[in-house]
């Protein structure tokens, strides 16, 4: 649900290859504990305020908005830690990820790995996957085109090496 | 990263014809179709307008019945407001927040979908209210009782479709303010942000705050009229001065909803065309926010007529004028933006040019009816239209065409015809000024608004204020070519469209390609 801006990262660390991508998040959890308890003391103080001098039925209209901010805030807490990352180390390709309340790991043979990436319109709209074992696996969500294409490129030099 | 058979749903391919428009969640889709259906309200809000002052351009009876006349003062207030000025700032921002951020969409892109098509079934609603029996609710925008709880089956439609609108606010501020302050991009804080973000974030406060308040206030109507309540009915121990009070809550912080994204656009323009920074940006979000704050507290303004204690008119009376303050912080920081600048004077600097004189018009002469003795006089008169088309007109909807003018080259990759451009815009401000000048002496002179028929008195101006609405009305045909002729085609627009224009907007190629910033940029200053 949540749309999510991108940090990601392609290093080589001690022979081994690693990519890592995550959504960009702007906010603390103060920051955002802040802004919530704010607006929600600013709609529950204006319902008490009008409630309490009759007027009710502005109550469910607050406690609704109070509602979507609480189910915005569990959106984004839900993926606060999604991530990203792929190995390649020696004989192995790892990879790891976190989206929502769905997560995985998966490791192929190096040798067996092939990776594809498919644009509709050349250079756009673009899926690069891996595959192996008759089994594909989507990578680089997180991605431009362009960074998609250039992580394929990356991936196959890494892989053939 | 996952399996294939779990990738993100319509990620990499996404449907064509109306289906597009019907599921998209990209946030330049909805952008676009906020401002389509803005434009088409602000027609059919505008026509009605027409109607309004052709039936005015003679004293007596000419052209429309009394009722219907009331029918069309109430929905042309109620769809301006609800229907065009209001989903026009929302187009903006669903455009242009996630652009100046850094941003590849808006934090939750479904809710975005459904925010905006909720709009249409509300405007459809307002509109097929003129069919019912009995017509269209014609107790004035403000839905006040005993008129409103008096009326047929439109008024319980008009109350749902304010339900409905309100709603659809309330979804696009949670999104807006999500996105604000959780996808700016690494290094864009909070006091670097683009000045049109910051009006919009403290705009979504604004409306989070007072839309349930509405929403409480026309249910409250709504169990009056149907369900044997006495919220408001004084018949049964209600009181109507309390509906006031409750719609005033909301209704005068929603004067800001509808102008402080006007000062953002503005605040956007003008460094644009005078070739420097900002001036005073801190000082600017500080007012910005402080008009905010004051705005909750100034509602009874609207209300010396009704009663109420000395005391209070002179709070209300205080706290009204102390607004004037912040407000010139901004109309000075605008103009100190120009002083000794490189300037250039192309059609969106002209609306904005207009917008800061004519808006000060409509600032100075809100000091006069913020005066209690004074307003006693001038309410439920011609000098308040004056005053608040000045702010709303020349303030909301000048400003909407400077941004359009703006950023219409980023959005379509053509840039737009700059001499039909500047035909709008000076038959829109000669036309404007003709129609609501003279309201200020019909007003003075103690016309009363809302009524279709006057004493032969005020005849002269009004026919002048009639002509200066065709004028002004018919010059927004010119708007539409110069939108329709930049869509098709037009000179190839680069990517900074003008010379002087700063923000992560313009480092991406024109037209905006359909997906932006999925990599966030990183500011280095």
């Amino acid at each position: 649900m949540e749309q999510v801006n991108t940090e990601s990262l392609s290093r080589e660390s001690s022979g081994a290859f690693v990519f890592q991508s995550r959504p960009n998040c702007s906010q603390t959890h103060a920051q955002e504990r802040l802004a919530f308890r704010g607006l929600a003391a600013l709609c529950l103080g204006t319902a008490i305020g009008f409630a309490g001098m009759g007027y009710w039925l502005v109550l469910p209209f607050e406690g609704l908005v109070i509602g979507l901010l609480i189910w915005a805030r569990a959106v984004r807490h839900g993926h606060e830690s999604d991530y990203e990352s792929l190995t390649i180390e020696g004989d192995m390709v790892v990879l790891e990820w976190r989206m929502g309340n769905q997560s995985g790991h998966r490791q192929m043979n190096r040798q067996w790995v092939r990776v594809a990436c498919d644009c509709t319109v050349p250079g756009r709209s673009c899926r690069l996957c891996v595959s192996s074992h008759g089994r594909e696996t989507e990578v680089g969500h997180y991605l431009s085109d362009e960074a998609r294409l250039q992580l394929a490129a990356t991936l196959r030099s890494k892989l053939q090496a | 990263m996952s399996d294939a058979a779990h990738a993100h749903p319509g990620h990499h391919t996404h449907p064509t014809g109306i289906m597009r428009w019907l599921t998209t969640t990209n946030h330049k889709d909805i952008g676009t179709m906020y401002l389509w259906f803005a434009l088409i309200m602000l027609f059919s809000a505008g026509s009605m307008a027409l109607l309004i002052r052709t039936e005015l351009f003679q004293p007596g009876l000419q052209l429309v019945h009394p009722d219907f006349f009331n029918q069309l003062t109430t929905m042309h207030g109620l769809i301006m407001i609800f229907g065009a000025i209001m989903p026009a700032f929302t187009g903006f921002a669903n455009w242009q927040v996630p652009l100046m951020l850094g941003a590849p969409d808006m934090a939750f892109p479904r809710l975005n979908n459904w925010s905006f098509w909720l709009l249409p079934a509300a405007g459809l609603m307002l509109m097929s209210s003129f069919l019912l029996p009995g017509g269209a609710a014609a107790g004035g925008w403000t839905m006040y009782p005993p008129l409103f709880i008096q009326g047929g089956i439109s008024y319980d439609l008009t109350i749902l479709a304010v339900h409905i609108m309100g709603l659809s606010s309330i979804m696009g501020s949670i999104n807006i303010i999500t996105t604000i302050l959780n996808m700016r991009a690494p290094g864009l804080t909070l006091m670097k942000m683009p000045m049109f973000c910051w009006t919009w974030l403290i705009t979504a406060y604004l409306l989070i705050a007072t839309m349930p308040v509405l929403a409480g206030a026309v249910t409250m109507l709504l169990t009056d009229r149907n369900f044997g309540t006495h919220f408001f009915n004084a018949a049964g121990g209600g009181d109507p001065v309390m509906f006031q009070h409750i719609f005033w809550f909301f209704g005068h912080p929603e004067v800001y909803i509808l102008i402080l994204p006007a000062f953002g656009i503005v605040s956007q323009i003008i460094p644009t065309f005078s070739r420097k920074p900002l001036f005073g940006y801190a000082s600017m979000v500080y007012a910005t926010a402080s008009i905010a704050i004051l705005s909750f507290i100034v509602w009874a303004h609207h209300m010396f007529a009704v009663g109420m204690p000395v005391a209070a008119q002179l709070f209300f009376m205080f706290s009204t004028m102390l607004i004037a303050v912040p407000t010139g912080v901004k109309v000075f920081n605008w103009v100190a933006t120009m002083w000794k600048g490189s300037l250039t004077f192309e059609t969106p600097m002209l609306f904005a040019i207009a917008f800061v004189c004519l808006f000060t018009i409509g600032g100075f002469s809100g000091l006069v009816l913020a005066m209690a003795p004074v307003d006693i006089q001038l309410q439920d008169t011609y000098y308040v239209v004056a005053h608040f088309h000045y702010v709303l007109v020349s303030g909301a909807l000048f400003s909407i065409f400077a941004g359009i003018y703006y950023w219409l080259p980023k959005w379509t990759g053509h840039m737009y015809d700059e001499r039909l451009g500047k035909l709008h815009f000076w038959l829109s401000v000669i036309g404007m000024n003709i129609v609501f000048f003279p309201m200020h002496f019909l007003g003075l002179a103690g016309m009363p608004r809302r009524i279709p028929d006057y004493a032969l008195q005020f005849t002269e101006f009004n026919q002048i204020a009639t002509v200066g609405a065709f004028i002004f009305g018919f010059s927004q045909l010119i708007f539409l070519t110069v939108v329709l002729k930049t869509i098709r085609g037009g000179a190839k627009a680069p990517a900074r469209v003008w010379e002087g224009a700063e923000g992560l907007e313009w480092t991406v190629p024109s037209p905006a390609p359909y997906h932006t910033f999925e990599v966030a940029p990183v500011l280095s200053k």
